[in-house]
């Protein structure tokens, strides 16, 4: 109960950086976020993306602009906000730490 | 060959099979539960709508396939996830076990702090107030009818409670209502829920219509609660005309005593009232009729709404009530308290006043009801004046004792008015000893002693008491009239009066005073008629020997006791006495 718990979390986490490490990139539709999350074997169902895309737009790290389809309704193209890169470059740091703190505390183990 | 339904998604149609459409709302009806709760669950169903619709419509191809199948259905839940996936995904450490709980359905109640006590309909042997109750203390309905059956047992306390809560606790009408009842937050998913649970078990109702045995069974049961429902009826009819009229009673009743206070006097007074001041009073008489009268009115209303499916009262209205009824009670026992506390300490004051010496003294009674034109200048002014022309009756007492003392036969002759009354402290008490006047008047040779009491300056009815005793010389004459005789104690008034030859007429007795107290004067007359009533006791045995012997013969027969014998010899009869033998 406890590891699943702590493997969601730290899931969590990594989900959110990594979506908005993939949106900076330029704009992008949501079904090709779920591409890129599942090669990166992040994230297996497009259902879990939208709750999360929903929460970045609303905490202003995200916005989105309707676009024209050549097939079915008009899709939704998120794009970074500026807030959103200083969280971003934010993040950059924090990773770059967590990955010195767990490397640190996991070499002890590696022999 | 398939049947089709035509849905749409975002607006864009799509025909879809029925078992897809089928698996497809399911599928969407968890999605709106799963995301009901948030905020933003509206902007979320959006996005996963319009990228299902896409999705279909990506699989959709003019002319070769139009029809979404089951396949695609699957295949876009697949791909979209199920909820379980999303659970997995978003799990947080707070609401894990609320996840944890709908995954396995035990706990379909999600509790919240907030519970309401309302009365549930769905549940209910009368109006539903037990499982109210339950619901609010999360505890099995049966538990709180047991406890209130054993309130009825109890002295009949339940069905108060019962009455008053059922007017008070408000009815789970709506579905918002009912979840408020149960402590359920009032969002979408738990509204979704309930709604499912209710069609649940109205399927489940519909659905066993096959089986006649349990049919019959509910026809029998409609019957049966028609007949009570009937009977119930008439009761509840005979209750209201008994409540109505109590209502009606006491509000007569209330009147009439509220009316004596305002001094509108009239004959309806309450006797407990009277150990209390005006103002007290008239709260306590209030207190008494709100104590009493509104339970009946509660009683009333519910029957009324019963039998006439009138609204409810006003919650606010119903809740003011129970609360003028607890003060009312709370006030009805401070009252009962102070009163009796009022009783306290007893204090007594003693005033001597001499009399004259005289021969023969005479003691009569004044009863000072009855007024005579002539004394308009004496006693009946000298109350008018204390009692400020107010009507003598509700402080007129006659708590009088008469006691009499001897005491040297050349002392001065005195009466000594002893004067008590009981109060919270001792100070209250002589305050309301000292207000009681009280005193012999003399005329002539004659003390008389008024009938009652006075009261004056208002004084409340505490108990007072007045004994007069009267110091008499040794040898002095006495002369007790008879109307004075109830107030009289220690001495034997009726046996003195029976030593009189006409007793019933005798209007006095004479009395001398010696040592020991009052002394008859009359001496116990001769009794010729126990005499007479012995000989016609001899008289009627003699017959009945006769009766006895008349049969018989040749006998001797004596009779007890006396020295008389009876012969028989011959057909002829003799009598002996002793006195005759000895002759």
């Amino acid at each position: 109960m406890i590891a699943e718990n702590t493997q969601t979390q730290m899931r969590k986490g990594i989900l959110e950086y990594c979506i908005l490490s993939i949106i900076s990139r330029g704009e992008i539709y949501a079904s090709d976020i779920i591409a890129e999350l599942k090669k990166a074997q992040l994230l297996v169902v497009e259902g879990t993306l939208y709750p999360l895309l929903t929460r970045l737009k609303n905490n202003g790290l995200l916005s989105y602009t309707w676009k024209e389809s050549s097939s079915g309704p008009p899709r939704k193209y998120y794009q970074i906000t500026t807030e959103g890169r200083t969280v971003l470059s934010r993040l950059d740091v924090t990773w770059k730490e967590l990955v010195f703190a767990v490397e640190t505390s996991l070499q002890g183990r590696n022999d | 060959m398939n049947r089709t339904i035509i849905i749409n998604i975002n607006s864009i149609v799509f025909h879809i099979e029925e078992d897809a459409y089928d698996t497809l709302r399911s599928y969407m009806i968890d999605i709106k539960k799963h995301f009901g709760n948030t905020a933003e669950s509206k902007e979320i169903l959006e996005d996963i709508e319009n990228r299902i619709a896409e999705m279909f419509n990506e699989r959709i191809q003019t002319g070769r396939k139009e029809v979404i199948n089951l396949e695609d259905v699957q295949r876009v839940i697949t791909q979209m996830g199920q909820v379980s996936d999303f659970e997995e995904s978003e799990g947080t450490a707070v609401n894990e076990d609320f996840r944890h709980e709908q995954r396995t359905g035990q706990a379909p109640h999600v509790e919240y702090v907030g519970k309401k006590l309302m009365r549930d309909p769905d549940d209910k042997m009368l109006g539903g107030v037990c499982s109210g109750l339950a619901r609010y203390f999360g505890i099995e309905p049966i538990w709180i009818r047991i406890l209130l059956v054993l309130f009825f047992l109890l002295g009949g306390s339940g069905v108060l409670a019962y009455i008053i809560l059922w007017i008070v606790m408000p009815i789970a009408e709506t579905r918002a209502d009912k979840m408020a009842m149960r402590g359920e937050e009032p969002n979408l998913q738990n509204f979704k829920k309930s709604f499912d649970e209710e069609a649940k078990n109205l399927s489940e109702t519909f659905s066993d219509t096959g089986e006649r045995h349990d049919r019959g069974s509910r026809t029998a049961g409609n019957l049966l609660s028609g007949c009570l429902g009937l009977i119930g009826k008439m009761i509840a009819w005979i209750m209201l005309i008994f409540a109505g009229l109590n209502l009606l009673g006491l509000f007569i009743f209330y009147v009439f005593n509220m009316m004596n206070f305002f001094g509108l006097e009239n004959p309806m007074f309450f006797p407990p009232l009277k150990g209390l001041a005006t103002n007290d009073g008239i709260i306590a008489l209030t207190f008494g009729f709100l104590a009493i009268a509104i339970p009946f009115f509660a009683l009333f209303f519910w029957l009324t709404r019963i039998l006439f499916k009138t609204d409810k009262l006003n919650s606010y209205l119903s809740l003011t009530m129970f609360a003028a009824w607890i003060v009312s009670i709370v006030g009805i026992i401070y009252y009962c308290i102070a009163t009796a506390q009022d009783f306290r300490e007893k204090s007594t004051i003693n005033v001597q006043k001499n009399i004259q010496r005289q021969e023969v003294y005479y003691f009569d009674e004044k009863d000072i009801r009855v007024l005579d034109a002539s004394e308009q200048d004496s006693l009946q002014s000298k109350f008018n004046i204390q009692l400020d022309g107010q009507d003598l009756r509700n402080y007129l007492h006659s708590d009088i004792n008469i006691y009499f003392e001897s005491i040297d036969s050349l002392s001065q002759p005195y009466i000594q008015y002893s004067y008590s009354a009981k109060g919270k402290t001792y100070q209250l008490a002589s305050e309301r000893a000292h207000n009681i006047a009280y005193e012999a008047i003399q005329e002539g040779s004659t003390f008389l002693f008024p009938s009652h009491f006075l009261l004056m300056k208002n004084t409340l009815d505490r108990d007072q008491q007045v004994r007069v005793t009267v110091y008499l010389p040794k040898g002095a004459r006495v002369v007790l009239q008879r109307s004075i005789e109830p107030k009289i104690r220690d001495i034997s008034y009726w046996e003195c009066l029976n030593n009189y030859p006409e007793a019933a007429q005798q209007k006095y007795t004479d009395w001398t005073m010696s040592g020991a107290g009052l002394v008859c004067v009359q001496k116990p007359q001769p009794v010729p008629e126990e005499e007479e009533e012995e000989e016609e006791a001899v008289k009627s045995k003699m017959k009945a020997l006769l009766e006895e012997i008349k049969d018989k013969k040749d006998s001797i027969i004596r009779i007890d006791g006396s020295d008389v014998t009876i012969e028989v010899k011959d057909n002829s009869v003799r009598i002996n006495t002793k006195k005759q033998e000895e002759n």
